[in-house]
C-alpha cells in the first residue's frame, strides 16, 4: 500500500441466523466488487474477534465501518473491543426499516426483495466510505494506490460511454445499474425507457430538456449491454 | 490438552441426544468462496434436509461474548464447517464452551473435485452449489432428524 493511501475496512457481522445477516455480508461483498473496489477491503469477523493480529492490527490503523444485521451489533462491539471507536456503524435492519421480514438468508430462496435490499444497504456502506475518504483526504491519497485504483469519489466505478444526441457521455456504474435492473426483470426494449431513466438520472445528472435523448440512449445501451 | 488444540483433529461422536438440536457453526468468511459454500451447506441442513435436528447461531454473536448464545452451544453438540485452515468456527466453539462433534473443512472437499470452479465469495457457481450440497447431505447423515441426535 502506498503511504498515505486510505483503505477503509468494511466488517459485516454476516451473521448465520437471520437473513439481515446475509444481507450485510452480500452488500459488503458488493461494495467491495463492484462500488469503491479501490478503497476497501474487509475482514473476516471471527477471525479479528478471535485474535489474529494482523487483521487486529490494520482496524486499529485504518478507519473502519461495521456493518451488523441486528441491533445487537456483534461487529460493531467486537471491532470497537479490540480497535477502538469505528468510523460508521450501520444497521441493516434500520436501513431497511424493518422492510426484511420476507428476505432469505441462503442464496437458494433469493427473490427481487432480498437483491433491492442488498442495493440499498450497499449504498449506504458506499456512502459511508465516501465520507470517510472525504475526511481522510483519500482522493489524492488514492491516486497512487498500488492496485491502480481510482479516487472514490472523482471516478468511484467504471462507466459505460452512450451516445445522447451526437454526444458521448460516460455514465459511471452503467454497467452495474443495467445488471440490476436485468436482474430485477427490465425487458432490453423500448418499454424500458422510462424506468432505465429514473434510475440512472439518481447517480448521473440528466436536465429536464435531454430526458428523451437519455431514454434513447440508454435503451440502445441497455440492449447491447444485454446482448453481451 | 487444552480445547481449542484439538480443533481439526479427529473427533469422537460422543452426542446423547438431549433433545437440543444440533447446532451447525459455519465460518461464513467473506473473503473466500469456502466461507459461503460453508453458510449454504449450513442453510441446505438447518432448512431442507434435517430443520427439525439442526439449526444455526451466529458465530459473530458468540464470538462476541453474548451470554445467552454461549449457553446454548454449551448445552449442545456443534458441527463446524469452516471454509480455511484457521478453522475460525471450530475454535471459537471450543473457546466459548461448546462441543464440536465435528469439525469439516471445506477446502477438503475440494480434493474430490479438482479443477472446480466454485464460484466467488458472493455467488457460486454450480461447482460451488455441487460442494456445497455435498456437505449437507454429509452433515444431514449424521443427524437423526426430529431427535438432534448424532450417529
Amino acid at each position: 500500500m502506498a503511504d498515505g493511501e486510505v483503505k477503509v475496512g468494511i466488517i459485516s457481522c454476516s451473521g448465520e441466523e437471520i437473513p439481515e445477516g446475509t444481507i450485510s455480508r452480500l452488500a459488503t461483498r458488493r461494495v467491495l466488487e463492484l462500488m469503491r473496489p479501490g478503497n476497501t477491503v474487509t475482514i473476516c469477523l471471527p477471525l479479528f474477534l478471535a485474535g489474529n493480529e494482523a487483521e487486529q492490527e490494520f482496524a486499529r490503523k485504518h478507519p473502519t465501518i461495521t456493518v451488523d444485521g441486528c441491533d445487537k451489533l456483534c461487529a460493531k462491539k467486537g471491532t470497537e473491543k479490540y480497535s477502538g471507536p469505528v468510523s460508521a456503524a450501520l444497521v441493516v435492519s434500520d436501513i431497511l426499516n424493518g422492510e426484511c421480514a420476507c428476505c432469505a438468508r441462503s442464496a437458494k430462496d433469493r427473490s427481487e426483495k432480498d437483491k433491492e435490499a442488498v442495493w440499498m444497504v450497499s449504498e449506504e456502506i458506499a456512502k459511508a466510505v465516501d465520507a470517510i475518504l472525504a475526511e481522510n483526504d483519500g482522493c489524492g491519497a488514492s491516486e497512487n494506490g498500488g492496485d491502480g485504483a481510482e479516487c472514490a469519489c472523482s471516478k468511484p466505478i467504471p462507466g459505460i460511454e452512450v451516445q445522447v444526441d451526437g454526444k458521448s457521455v460516460t455514465i459511471a456504474g452503467l454497467g452495474m445499474i443495467f445488471d440490476h435492473l436485468a436482474e430485477s426483470g427490465l425487458a432490453a426494449d423500448g418499454s424500458s425507457g422510462d424506468k432505465l431513466l429514473e434510475t440512472v438520472r439518481i447517480y448521473h445528472q440528466i436536465e429536464p430538456e435531454e430526458e428523451d435523448d437519455y431514454k434513447a440512449a440508454l435503451i440502445s445501451a441497455y440492449k447491447t449491454h444485454r446482448r453481451q | 490438552m487444552e480445547n481449542h488444540e484439538r480443533v481439526g483433529k479427529d473427533y469422537e461422536v460422543t452426542a446423547e441426544g438431549n433433545g437440543t438440536k444440533v447446532i451447525l457453526m459455519p465460518c461464513s468468511g467473506i473473503g473466500k468462496v469456502h466461507g459461503l459454500i460453508a453458510r449454504e451447506a449450513t442453510y441446505a441442513v438447518t432448512d431442507g434436509l434435517a430443520p427439525e435436528g439442526s439449526e444455526t447461531l451466529c458465530l459473530a454473536l458468540l464470538v462476541s461474548g453474548d451470554e445467552e448464545a454461549q449457553a446454548k452451544i454449551r448445552k449442545a453438540d456443534c458441527i463446524a464447517i469452516d471454509g480455511c485452515p484457521k478453522l475460525c468456527a471450530a475454535k471459537n466453539v471450543e473457546m466459548a464452551g461448546g462441543k464440536v462433534i465435528r469439525s469439516i473443512r471445506v477446502v477438503d472437499a475440494f480434493k474430490d473435485h479438482r479443477g472446480a470452479e466454485p464460484g466467488t465469495a458472493t455467488t457460486l457457481a454450480d461447482d460451488g452449489w455441487t460442494i456445497a450440497r455435498e456437505i449437507a447431505a454429509d452433515i444431514a447423515g449424521c443427524i437423526c432428524a426430529g431427535t438432534g441426535e448424532v450417529k
